[in-house]
């Protein structure tokens, strides 16, 4: 009896867990068989899972429109991989991958370089109004990001940053210290106290025990610290759309979503900028695959 | 190689508790203090102040002549053993012991043969290479001291240090701070609410009470000699018994009901007045027939060597060890002589004592 309503258990996980697997991956597996058709055979029904004529044009294409300037009377010369047509914004794509990855970059390294010490002081340190600071970086949090995009306009534009790369900088770490602050202070409380005396008494400095005792031992956190601040930049929309202009400063998201609202639609060229976009969110997970599971449950077990 | 000297010392936290008050004290070079009180009364705050773990809000902690007031942690030159060890759970034995001389310069060689030589003194050697979390809790309360006694400090700190043990380890290990002691020559200044340890180790205790030194003095003095009903309460086991009554014979006996017994002292020309006894529960002899008091056994409480037995003397319960040939039975009547040379006579309202001030 048990034992049946054991491989009943068994057959119901491996079942659920099957469709929870399917609804995560077929977006992205879709994504991936499509870069690889033609307009045609994506909008063939019933849709084809596997490519009958995989081709890798939409990528050449991607990567040959850097040299091309794209008017409406050029738009169908001569790109057979997107059925004759190329968004007017295509040659911006490399470029602004490569913006939306020194955004993102500079911003898990600001990010780091404010939250630890910041953190650590919040955690270790007593100092007067110290309760006060945490809750209110955190109340800075509940204030929606369009209700921010006005004043943060108005700030942008004031100094002189509108359509740079510092305006997104400055903007998302505003977005995201306070997160990193608080994953890190709840992290750091976790450590105990004791450890910090022991090490100054052992005659490290506040910085030399931060830098020598708390930061190894918060590995799993930092590694969250990373992937969040890392994600948020590379993924956000609403704010690069206000403060860039030009394919100067545009990052990834806004040049691929401009495909959508050209003279033409390209469905292939898109999907193939979006598997392009997943790229390096992937390889961070794959680098840092081990930390995530200890690093998303930071503070809840003792380091 | 220091002397510790207190003068006045506050410590008064940012929401305004105060931890400290008005605490002066004097920590002899080489002099093994212990600091005993039960937990609140500031002695832990004392050794963070020494250790320069937490900043004095008032009055001046000197080292020598030299005035430490402002001198951050890390220029300090004392060690510290924590109750949790605190041990580097990313380091290896040998890096958790070798940390404090890294940090302090040491060549490479010189740091190699002082852990060695600690880890030899301490019997850890064949632990350097583990990780702390692969140890016993002696074994890293061994690591915790070693990482302290490589440095050769001037003074050596210790934090409730045995706390986490259990009673079979930290009655050995309490030899082994002893020898320790002994071999390096330092000052240690050793809290802990365990007054057995304090009554061990202890070349002088300092009895601590929310932030206010109490008493200072030997373990004799402390024990035989008690100052206040605070002190005298805090050592001995089974504690100390009170009887509440008053001085008789122009203050030469005391007086409850029935009980009257002679005390060391004559307090002279202070009949009638209100006074507590104290009777330690050691202090009294089932076979003698002089200065007797006389109760029933409430309950009799045998701890293997000895019994402890309940009495009911006058309306107050009062608890004795006492051999454990005597035969004694709950309900029957006793008749215990009170060694009153040792007895403790107080203050009923203010607990201080009327024969030691």
């Amino acid at each position: 009896m048990t034992r049946s309503s054991g491989i009943g258990r068994s057959i119901f996980l491996f079942l659920s867990s099957t469709v929870f697997l399917i609804y995560l991956l077929a977006p992205v597996a879709w994504l991936v068989s499509s870069s690889l058709q033609r307009d045609a055979e994506i909008t063939s029904r019933p849709p084809h899972w596997i490519p009958h004529e995989p081709t890798l044009e939409n990528f050449a294409a991607i990567f040959q429109a850097r040299e091309k300037k794209v008017t409406y009377e050029t738009r169908r010369q001569g790109d057979p991989a997107t059925g004759g047509y190329i968004p007017s914004t295509a040659r911006n794509l490399i470029p602004s991958m490569w913006n939306s990855l020194v955004v993102a970059v500079s911003v898990v390294l600001l990010n780091l370089l404010v939250a630890v010490p910041a953190a650590y002081a919040m955690a270790k340190i007593r100092f007067i109004g110290r309760s006060t600071s945490i809750y209110f970086m955190l109340t800075t949090r509940v204030i929606p990001d369009i209700a921010l995009v006005v004043p943060f306009f108005l700030f942008i534009r004031t100094f002189g940053l509108l359509d740079t790369l510092g305006s997104l900088v400055i903007t998302y770490l505003a977005i995201t210290v306070p997160f990193s602050i608080f994953i890190l202070v709840s992290y750091f409380e976790s450590l105990p106290d004791e450890l910090d005396k022991a090490a100054r008494v052992d005659g490290c400095s506040r910085l030399q025990t931060l830098a020598r005792v708390y930061v190894p031992l918060a590995a799993p956190a930092l590694v969250a610290v990373v992937l969040f601040t890392f994600l948020t930049s590379w993924n956000e929309f609403l704010l690069a759309l206000m403060f860039t202009q030009t394919g100067k400063s545009q990052t990834m998201p806004i040049v691929v979503a401009s495909f959508a609202s050209d003279f033409t639609i390209s469905f292939a060229f898109i999907n193939a900028a979006g598997v392009l976009a997943v790229v390096p969110p992937v390889l961070m997970a794959v680098i840092f695959e081990r930390y995530i599971v200890s690093g998303l449950t930071a503070g809840a077990v003792k380091g | 190689m220091a002397t510790i000297r207190f003068e006045s010392v506050g410590k008064r936290y940012p929401n305004g508790f105060a931890a400290l008050e008005n605490l002066s004290l004097e920590i002899a070079d080489k002099e093994f203090v212990v600091l005993l009180g039960p937990s609140g009364c500031g002695k832990s705050t004392t050794l963070n102040l020494i250790a320069g773990l937490e900043d004095v809000t008032a009055g001046a902690l000197w080292f020598d002549r030299t005035l430490m007031n402002v001198v951050p942690a890390h220029k300090r030159d004392v060690a510290m053993v924590f109750q949790s060890y605190a041990l580097y759970p990313h380091k290896s034995v040998y890096e958790n012991i070798a940390f404090g001389l890294r940090m302090r310069g040491f060549a490479r060689a010189e740091i190699a043969r002082r852990v060695r030589e600690a880890a030899r003194m301490l019997e850890i050697e064949p632990l350097l290479e583990r990780r702390p979390h692969q140890l016993s809790g002696g074994q890293r309360q061994r690591v915790a001291l070693g990482r302290a006694l490589v440095r050769q400090p001037a003074a050596f700190l210790m934090d409730e240090p045995l706390s986490n043990l259990d009673a079979a380890l930290r009655i050995a290990m309490r030899a082994e701070i002893k020898k320790l002691h002994q071999t390096m020559r330092t000052t240690f200044v050793y809290v802990t609410h365990d007054q057995a340890e304090a009554l061990t180790l202890a070349d002088r205790i300092v009895v601590m009470r929310e932030g206010v030194i109490q008493q200072i003095g030997t373990p004799e003095e402390i024990y035989d000699r008690p100052k206040n009903t605070f002190v005298a309460s805090f050592l001995g086991n089974p504690p100390i018994n009170y009887l509440e009554g008053t001085l008789a014979g122009d203050g030469a006996r005391f007086v409850r009901g029935g009980v009257s017994l002679a005390l060391p002292k004559p307090l002279q020309g202070q009949g009638g007045r209100p006074v507590k006894l104290g009777i330690r529960a050691e202090d009294v002899d089932p076979k003698a027939t002089h200065q007797v008091i006389s109760g029933r056994v409430s309950s009799v409480l045998p701890v293997g060597s000895d019994q402890y037995l309940g009495v009911e003397v006058e309306g107050a319960t009062l608890f004795f060890r006492v051999g454990r040939e005597l035969r004694a039975r709950e309900g029957e009547n006793i008749a215990l002589s009170v060694n009153t040379s040792r007895v403790q006579l107080f203050d009923s309202s203010s607990g201080a004592s009327l024969l030691w001030t």
